[in-house]
């Protein structure tokens, strides 16, 4: 375990001196507020920290390549005492690292196929995700529009960081503009709009700005949508499919979620989590792979559907070779947590086509032949 | 300071309500300590009754829990098979509690080695940044470690019976009770919870202990079985190899599993084992090793040690005249998993391991052969029949078998220090 959460005895027990005089002393919180919806708020939003820190240190044990991950850590993320940098804990990099393999093999064969024609990305509850700065570096012809949206508090610290950050000012194609309140960020090819998402359930959603409605998009929830209800999560993905973009726009839905919450693992990680004040509300309405299939159907992803669980990514989707270099970083005691972990985690993906005289099948294209545990096509040939 | 008699029953006290204790009395415990284990050989002689446990890795309040349900030293014979520390919050208390014990009651407690009871893993997964943090310094992790490396490699039980007396305690589950053996059946498993009640019972050569046991492997091996036709109760066996009446072979305790370099006890007892546990090698493969569904030996994607197979556990057990290897090092959801039909298991007692994995715990009783007085006549080491591949390979009949299943220790008890643990998910 990470020693900043190891008790400091001597401290607990320099408290216990104090007696229960001391303990009854402070301004308590009312007990309503752990269960508040702000508290809650607060807790999603935090996660986001978390995968700021499994990031970093993901990218400084050499797992992955991300020269931006340190720009949006916090000082709390990085904080170490000087000793203890050698504690690690390759469990949390092996699944941050997988995590980020699988949802970038998808994006790549998204953007590769036919890499003349414009394409978009809506990246939900982005928070300090990097991915955009790493195609961008990695694929600077690309002709794509990235959008991430997030709460104001995010949004601004991200572009804060950026605007601190003279490699990523450098890798942007324009110089930014940036709202006056400093929540929002444009450039002609990148836009971080900030915005509750649960607006976007309403009968009357806030328009997205810049977007362009009928080029190929592929909607991107890295563990976000989990935290709303079902029904909220469902409205948010129909008015971003056919609110705004034509219903007729070639359209994706990437997602990556906890799943499995039924067996011993699960129940702990629904109760750990609990306690934290996180609360994974669709995990009890899409438990497994084949439910997840069938909300991609019914939310009108229908040409076709994949879902792997991220220990099926690490099996099938690494390379040997890839395996190899990882599998050398750090010496692994923790085989079989490992497996209970990446089992417990999901990627699904599901897409509509544009079919009629003038067809574009460019999500078909991209992914007929990805390796799924559950799923298939609906078109032909598949 | 000195810490015999009252000073360590003491110490025992307060890391009984886990508090550490002081830096002086840990550097007299590990003194001791080292003085006793110095004696010990590689391969610890231990006498059933015993109750055999497996992992622990600092989870204190749940080891608390183990002996609740497994009674307390000295009244119960304790074997742990490594894994002390790192991992969870409390190696510390847990690890110089279990020393305390060792050095308060010998013979009451044995103490193996674990691939974590070592300098390189420690600083890697928590108990060098524990005892840095608790004490200021690394002299605390520097003494423990240097007790390391005197704890034996392994252990081998004698004189555990053949069946077990049933437990005079009432069933979990009622309904249940129907479909389990009767009482004067030959009872091989029997499985209780935390409560003390009866979750499974098992007789000897029942079809129902390969259809009911939920952790037992039934796969089939290359090795035939041999069929069993002792009289219900009395524990006699059609077997040819020489078990007789109540006796059984002899137990093997080791943390991780075997080794091609080893074939017989013998050569585990021929190993140098004071230092520190080499990358590879015998004594490494001893500590890291993993038993596998497949033939002969194989890598291990732990980077240490290696896989082994059915045929190389009933081999080494035929050759050594043992009935069964008790191991540890591998998490099982259900606390015990038997393998290769029932000739190795993995013991597990960490329950919710690292707070996150749902697992729950159990800890192996092997009870005392009454039939002869505890002596079983064994040869290990100096069989001389060559194993022929392929010859027919007659197992030991194995010892009677309770294990008691336990969760982890209620928040409520955990008492202080009452910090939430936080377990990662990649949110």
């Amino acid at each position: 375990m990470a020693a900043p959460e190891i008790p400091n005895l001597k401290s607990l027990l320099a408290q216990r001196r104090g007696g229960l005089r001391g303990r009854g002393r402070g301004p308590r919180a009312p007990i309503s507020h752990e269960t508040s919806e702000a508290a809650k708020d607060e807790a999603v939003k935090g996660t986001d920290q978390d995968a700021a820190g499994s990031r970093v240190s993901c990218v400084e044990l050499g797992y992955l390549d991300d020269p931006y991950a340190k720009v949006f850590a916090t000082q709390q993320t990085v904080r170490r005492l000087p000793l203890l940098n050698r504690e690690r804990r390759s469990c949390r990099s092996l699944g941050t690292y997988v995590r980020t393999t699988g949802l970038d093999q998808l994006i790549l064969q998204f953007l590769t196929t036919a890499p003349g024609s414009p394409k978009q990305i809506i990246s939900l509850g982005a928070g300090t995700d990097t991915r955009y700065f790493r195609l961008l570096s990695a694929y600077p012809s690309l002709d794509l529009t990235y959008h991430e949206i997030d709460f104001p508090c995010n949004t601004s610290s991200k572009i804060a960081a950026i605007q601190r950050s003279p490699a990523i000012l450098s890798l942007l194609s324009h110089p930014p503009t940036i709202s006056t309140d400093g929540t929002s960020l444009s450039t002609p090819t990148y836009h971080i709009t900030a915005l509750d998402l649960r607006t976007l359930a309403s009968p009357t959603p806030p328009p997205l700005p810049n977007l362009n409605p009928s080029t190929p998009t592929l909607l991107l929830s890295e563990c976000c949508l989990v935290y709303l209800p079902p029904t909220t999560a469902s409205a948010i993905l129909t008015t971003l499919s056919t609110h705004h973009l034509s219903p007729t726009t070639p359209c994706a839905l990437v997602l990556y979620e906890p799943v499995r919450p039924h067996d011993a693992f699960g129940r702990t990680m629904v109760s750990n989590l609990k306690s934290r004040n996180i609360h994974l509300h669709t995990l009890a309405t899409y438990p497994d792979l084949a439910s997840q299939i069938t909300r991609l159907k019914t939310a009108g992803f229908d040409a076709g559907q994949g879902g792997v669980d991220t220990g099926f990514v690490w099996r099938e989707w690494v390379s040997e070779a890839e395996k190899e270099r990882v599998g050398a970083l750090e010496m692994l005691d923790e085989f079989e947590e490992l497996g209970l972990l990446l089992g417990h985690y999901c990627v699904c993906w599901g897409w509509r086509d544009r079919g009629g005289e003038e067809p574009d099948l460019v999500f078909s294209d991209a992914w007929r032949g990805v390796k799924a545990q559950v799923g298939g096509t609906t078109g032909e040939g598949a | 300071m000195s810490i015999g008699g009252s000073d360590l029953d003491q110490a025992i006290r307060q890391l009984r309500a886990c508090r550490p204790i002081p830096e002086s009395q840990v550097k007299e415990l590990c003194y001791k300590a080292r003085e006793l284990l110095i004696e010990e050989g590689n391969v610890v002689g231990v006498d059933a009754p015993v109750t055999i446990c497996g992992d622990i890795h600092g989870q204190f309040h749940d080891l608390m829990e183990l002996f609740r349900v497994g009674g307390d030293v000295p009244d119960t014979n304790y074997l742990f098979m490594g894994d002390f520390v790192d991992r969870g919050f409390y190696s510390l208390e847990s690890f110089l509690l279990l020393l305390c014990l060792k050095v308060r009651y010998p013979d009451r407690i044995t103490l193996i080695r674990g691939n974590h009871e070592s300098r390189q893993i420690t600083t890697v997964y928590g108990f060098y940044d524990e005892c840095l943090r608790k004490y200021g310094s690394a002299n605390v992790w520097r003494y423990c470690c240097e007790v390391f490396d005197y704890l034996a490699l392994g252990a081998l039980v004698s004189g555990a019976a053949t069946t077990l007396e049933p437990s005079d305690a009432p069933f979990a589950d009622l309904n249940s009770q129907a479909s389990m053996p009767g009482l004067d059946q030959d009872i091989e498993i029997e499985t209780l919870n935390a409560s003390g009640e009866v979750m499974f019972r098992f007789a000897r050569n029942s079809e129902q202990s390969s259809s009911a046991a939920p952790s037992q492997n039934t796969s089939s091996s290359p090795l035939p079985t041999p069929a069993r036709t002792g009289a219900p109760g009395t524990g006699a066996s059609s077997s040819s190899s020489g078990s007789t009446g109540s006796s059984t072979g002899a137990v093997l305790c080791v943390h991780g599993g075997l080794s091609p370099l080893i074939d017989t006890i013998d050569k585990i007892r021929l190993l140098d084992r004071k230092q520190e546990v080499p990358h590879e090698g015998a004594m490494c493969d001893l500590l890291w090793s993993d038993p596998d569904e497949i033939d002969g030996w194989g890598l291990s994607p732990r980077g240490a040690g290696f896989l082994f197979g059915a045929d190389i556990v009933k081999c080494f057990n035929y050759k050594n005249d043992l009935s069964l290897i008790a191991r540890a090092h591998q998490l099982v959801m259900e606390g015990f998993k038997e393998m290769f039909d029932s000739t190795i298991v993995t013991v597990w007692s960490a329950p919710n391991y690292c707070y996150r994995c749902g697992n729950v715990a159990a800890i192996l009783e092997l009870g005392e052969d009454g039939g002869n007085g505890g002596f079983v006549s064994r040869s290990n080491g100096d069989v001389n029949r060559t194993q022929v591949l392929g010859e027919k390979v007659q197992g030991r009949e194995g010892p009677g078998r309770r294990y008691r299943v336990f969760d982890a220790a209620p928040q409520d008890s955990r008492g202080m220090p009452a910090k939430k643990p936080v377990a990662d998910y990649f949110l």
